[in-house]
C-alpha cells in the first residue's frame, strides 16, 4: 500500500534538496528532534512521542532519495522516496511512503482518488 | 490482526480475483466461486482458507453447503492507514513549504 503526494515549490531543486538532507532544516518542518546524514541514516524524533529509525536507500543529489524508516520496535516498516524535478517555477516534489508488503491492488484506486496536488502560488 | 497473512493472502491473483467475485454478492457457495474463476474447485478452496485465514473471507455453513462471504475489515485498518500517513504527509508538506518561504 502506498501513499503519494506531489507538491510544486517556489525554490530551486538545490534548496529543497538541502531542505530534505539537512539536520537543521529538518528539525524545522520534519521533526522537532533530527539526528541524520546521508551516510548513516540516523533518527527521528517528534514531540508526541513519535519515533522513527531510518537507513538511507538511495541518493541521487538534488533528484532522489530513499529511506526506509521503522519505529522504536522495529514494526511499522515502510520505504519514503522524495523525487525532484526543476521546474521553471521552481521544484516538483513527489513522496511516496510505501508499506513493505505489497497488496497495494484493492487500494490504487483509492490512493489515486486521494491523491492530492498541492499547487504554490507561484 | 494477522497483518502477515493478509498480505500473503493478496499477493495471489487468483485470490485477488476471487475477493472481487465475493464483492460482488452478499454470499456465495464454492460452487458458484469455482465457476467465475479458472482454476479447480479445490483451488478455490484452497484460496478461501488463505483468505479465511487473513480474516477476509468468513464461512457460514448453510444446510449442506456453506456460504462464504466477505470480511473486509483489514482492508479498513489498510485505507486506515493509508489516510494516517496521507495526512502527515499533507501536514508536513505544508510546513516544509513554509520553511522554504522564510529562507
Amino acid at each position: 500500500m502506498e501513499v503519494e503526494r506531489e507538491v510544486f515549490l517556489d525554490a530551486p531543486p538545490a534548496e529543497v534538496w538541502e531542505a530534505l538532507t539537512d539536520e537543521e532544516q529538518l528539525e524545522d518542518w520534519f521533526a522537532n528532534d533530527v539526528e541524520f546524514d546521508l551516510d548513516r541514516g540516523g533518527v527521528f524524533r517528534w514531540d508526541d512521542g513519535d519515533v522513527r529509525h531510518a537507513v538511507v536507500e538511495e541518493v541521487d543529489a538534488e533528484r532522489r532519495l530513499a529511506i526506509r524508516w521503522w519505529d522504536p520496535d522495529g514494526a511499522d516498516e515502510s520505504e519514503v522516496t522524495f523525487t525532484l524535478e526543476e521546474i521553471p517555477a521552481g521544484t516538483r516534489l513527489v513522496v511516496t511512503e510505501t508499506a513493505s508488503c505489497d497488496w497495494a491492488w484493492a487500494l490504487e484506486a483509492k490512493a489515486h482518488a486521494g491523491r492530492q496536488r498541492l499547487l504554490s502560488a507561484v | 490482526m494477522p497483518e502477515d497473512s493478509v498480505f500473503s493472502a493478496l499477493s495471489d491473483p487468483s485470490r485477488r480475483r476471487l475477493l472481487e467475485s465475493l464483492a460482488g454478492r452478499e454470499s456465495a457457495s464454492l460452487t458458484e466461486l469455482a465457476a467465475d474463476l479458472p482454476v479447480t474447485r479445490q483451488a478455490v478452496s484452497k484460496h478461501l482458507a488463505a483468505l479465511g485465514e487473513a480474516g477476509l473471507v468468513e464461512g457460514q455453513r448453510a444446510g449442506r453447503e456453506t456460504r462464504y462471504r466477505l470480511t473486509p475489515q483489514p482492508l479498513g485498518e489498510a485505507l486506515a492507514w493509508m489516510e494516517r500517513i496521507g495526512d502527515r504527509w499533507d501536514e508536513r508538506l505544508a510546513r516544509l513549504r513554509e520553511h522554504l518561504a522564510g529562507r
